[in-house]
């Protein structure tokens, strides 16, 4: 997959928070195959989509939006147009 | 909120001066796109450029390294992009460790602790009500809790224990967080308002004494983390949700606000508050032109909008109170305001006696600013300037950079206090008598400068002054006017070494060691205490680390006054030698011959010390240095440390 798949703003936000290159925010990316990607990464970049997004992840799903794919289809669950 | 094309290009600027390390571009850059900005991207976006030029954030801009070290029970991880960021753009670079979850009183009481081997500059002290006082909410549930006083005493003790026990220990500064008082409880609002134990009178009463607390703490300042919620609004501070799972104190949308106000705090331990504040007069200190209106035509006084006006020169009027120099720098006539300040002085919260110099004429005002800093002895770098011309504000801040300038808004009177009183610049955690009797020791001193204008000769000039010296122990001066003079002086301070409180304890009382102040009157007033000497015995020679010496009292033998003294100690505690020691700073050349004026020689054996030392020596066997005959010395110094070298009261 390219990575034109990752919404432009998501793309960038996480790039930032993880501190790599837009073209590694590929939608398989996740915790695991990003090293920077650790728990403390991952609560910083679910806060700053949510302040992005103008939205709230319920605490128990937050532990499970552990790839860029996922975060997007959650998003998109609560109506964001990305 | 800028556009998102303005947004991106600033990033895109932020990069590109980042590769070419122009780092006051990116701090400019970061600010801006902060300022409006307050996505956490962006804030972690900064604080990843700033990594990259730490280096030259400390070269270039001469932003102080710190060490900081976070002691905490509540996850902080999110917020540390913020604080970095926060602290580059007031000139720190933060070295940030933190510390374990739940190891809080592992670090702060066990020698060995990963705390303690960090060896920080400053620990920040991050914890909530449930580990300082648990028990409250539950005591307090009934509103009239008899035992609610007993459970803050022992908190306050428990907390007082792990402060003073680090601080027997080690010697970095302290930032210590007080509670959050919390938004709701059971009580209901009517029942917190008007219970007697309620929740929130309880936290309140608390904060209160974990603040007196920290005062009897060297080098610790109170964090009323409180306070800034209240401005930012309790209800949006914490975000309940995230503190439930994932135990963060702080909603993202105030990581920003709550870490400028930890830096706000910091930097009092670290830098010393402005001096002085110079106040243009037409639509600033009242509102109209003076010499368009005339005296009754400028607006001040109680009814609007000249009460906007009345409101700053009160404000001015409570700083000059706590010792901050007022000055006016004006274009006009200088009859025409002599007389706007008679004829209205019942509509003026100040009178012209308020101010320690006016600058009233047409001359450029950066001229004006020089001729003050001249006739103080301070510094520019201790200046405000207060002015609603921006085309003022902008010449001053070309001309004179390190004067701080505030643009006052001449459409909204009523945002200048606000605006004022939002700056660090005269943030001081302590004020001492020496503070507040500044005023008319400047002025005595502008007494002085007329009779050494009609006195004959130097020595019959200064013995005409009747100067008196008094010795004491730096301890006793009292100590957080020692360390203040180590942290403010610039000019005639030998080593310009900051130390802490407790290291000036530490050299009071180690054998042979000396930390002296002295205490300076004359006919025309007391100047409290103004020098500062560290010294320490090692073998047969006395190594003097501090010599310093307020630059209001230079050129009066009291420099020559304070090495006798030190030379007498250490001939008593047995040295033969006297060593001193020179580091070059760009402020200090007027006292870069001091040594070699006294006798002393240059002494150029090879020592282990920092690269920009000069040592100078002097054999004590042969001639010690004596005191001016013009001067009176009184000495109630102690050799012993006094009872306050003790930090617990």
């Amino acid at each position: 997959m390219s990575p034109q798949q990752v919404p432009s703003s998501l793309r960038d936000i996480l790039a930032d928070i993880l501190e790599i290159s837009p073209d590694e925010v590929t939608p398989e990316a996740g915790v695991g195959t990003v090293d920077s990607w650790d728990s403390f990464r991952h609560l910083q970049a679910i806060l700053a989509i949510e302040g992005e997004y103008g939205v709230q992840f319920d605490p128990q799903r937050i532990a499970e939006l552990t790839t860029v794919a996922l975060i997007q289809t959650e998003l998109e669950a609560k109506g964001v147009a990305l | 909120m800028q556009s998102d094309s303005v947004r991106q290009e600033l990033r895109r600027s932020i990069k590109d001066a980042a590769s070419r390390q122009d780092v006051s571009a990116v701090v400019k850059l970061c600010r801006t796109l902060l300022a409006t900005s307050d996505k956490p991207a962006d804030a972690m976006f900064c604080a990843s450029a700033f990594s990259g030029i730490a280096d030259a954030l400390t070269g270039h801009l001469a932003a102080r390294r710190l060490k900081a070290y976070v002691v905490r029970s509540v996850t902080v991880e999110p917020i540390l992009p913020f604080l970095t960021t926060e602290a580059v753009l007031s000139n720190y670079v933060l070295d940030l460790h933190v510390g374990g979850y739940g190891s809080y009183v592992d670090e702060l009481l066990n020698p060995q602790s990963a705390l303690a081997r960090f060896k920080p500059d400053i620990i920040f002290v991050l914890l909530e009500m449930d580990d300082i006082a648990g028990r409250l909410p539950e005591l307090c549930a009934d509103g009239i809790g008899e035992s609610v006083d007993a459970e803050i005493e022992e908190s306050v003790a428990r907390v007082a224990q792990l402060l003073r026990s680090f601080r027997s220990a080690n010697s970095a500064r302290i930032l210590f967080q007080g509670c959050l008082v919390p938004d709701s409880s059971s009580l209901g609002d009517v029942g917190d308002a008007n219970l007697p134990h309620s929740l929130t009178s309880a936290v309140h009463q608390l904060n209160q004494r974990l603040a007196a607390l920290c005062r009897t703490i060297s080098d610790c300042v109170f964090f009323d983390v409180d306070h800034l919620a209240a401005r930012y609004g309790r209800a949006n501070w914490r975000d309940a949700r995230m503190f439930l799972a994932s135990r963060l104190p702080i909603s993202a949308a105030s990581f920003s606000a709550y870490s400028r106000g930890l830096i706000r705090s910091l930097s009092a331990l670290f830098r010393a508050p402005r001096k002085v504040l110079c106040t243009d007069l037409d639509n600033t200190l009242w509102g109209g032109v003076l010499g368009e209106e005339g005296p009754d035509g400028i607006a001040t006084g109680s009814t609007f909008p000249g009460n906007c006006y009345l409101e700053y020169q009160k404000f001015l009027k409570q700083l000059s109170s706590r010792g901050i120099l007022l000055a006016i720098v004006s274009k006009n006539n200088e009859a025409d305001v002599r007389e706007a300040f008679q004829v209205r002085a019942a509509d003026l919260g100040l009178r012209l006696d308020n101010f320690v110099a006016t600058k009233i004429s047409w001359s450029e005002k950066s001229d004006s600013l020089r001729e003050l800093a001249k006739e103080l002895s301070l510094g520019l770098d201790s200046f405000v300037f207060v002015d609603d011309n921006p085309v003022e504000c902008e010449a001053i801040r070309q001309q004179l950079p390190e004067v701080t300038v505030v643009a006052a808004p001449v459409e909204e009177p009523w945002k200048l206090v606000e605006l004022l009183s939002a700056q660090s610049f005269f943030d001081a955690a302590v004020v001492t008598d020496d503070d507040v009797n500044r005023l008319n020791e400047y002025k005595a001193q502008a007494q002085r400068e007329e009779l050494a204008n009609s006195a004959g000769n130097r020595d019959e000039f200064l013995a005409s002054l009747g100067i008196v010296c008094t010795f004491l122990s730096a301890l006793d001066a009292p100590l957080a006017r020692s360390v203040q003079l180590l942290a403010k002086t610039n000019q005639f301070n030998l080593t310009t070494r900051r130390h802490s409180a407790a290291e000036v304890e530490e050299f009071a009382a180690s054998p042979g060691g000396q930390a002296v102040a002295v205490r300076v009157r004359d006919r025309f007033g007391d100047a409290g205490v103004v020098g500062l000497a560290l010294a320490r015995n090692q073998g047969d020679s006395c190594f003097i680390d501090s010599l310093l010496l307020s630059c209001r009292v230079i050129g009066r033998g009291i420099e020559t006054a304070l090495l006798a003294h030190l030379a007498d100690n250490a001939i008593k505690f047995g040295a033969t030698r006297l060593i001193g020691e020179f580091i070059a700073t760009k402020k200090n050349a007027p006292c870069a011959d001091f040594y070699l004026d006294h006798g002393f020689i240059e002494d150029t054996s090879p020592r282990n010390a920092q690269p920009d030392s000069v040592f100078y020596q002097l054999d004590l066997t042969a001639a010690a240095p004596a005191s001016p005959q013009w001067l009176t010395l009184e000495g109630n110094e102690s050799n012993e440390p006094s009872a306050s070298a003790v930090v617990t009261p």
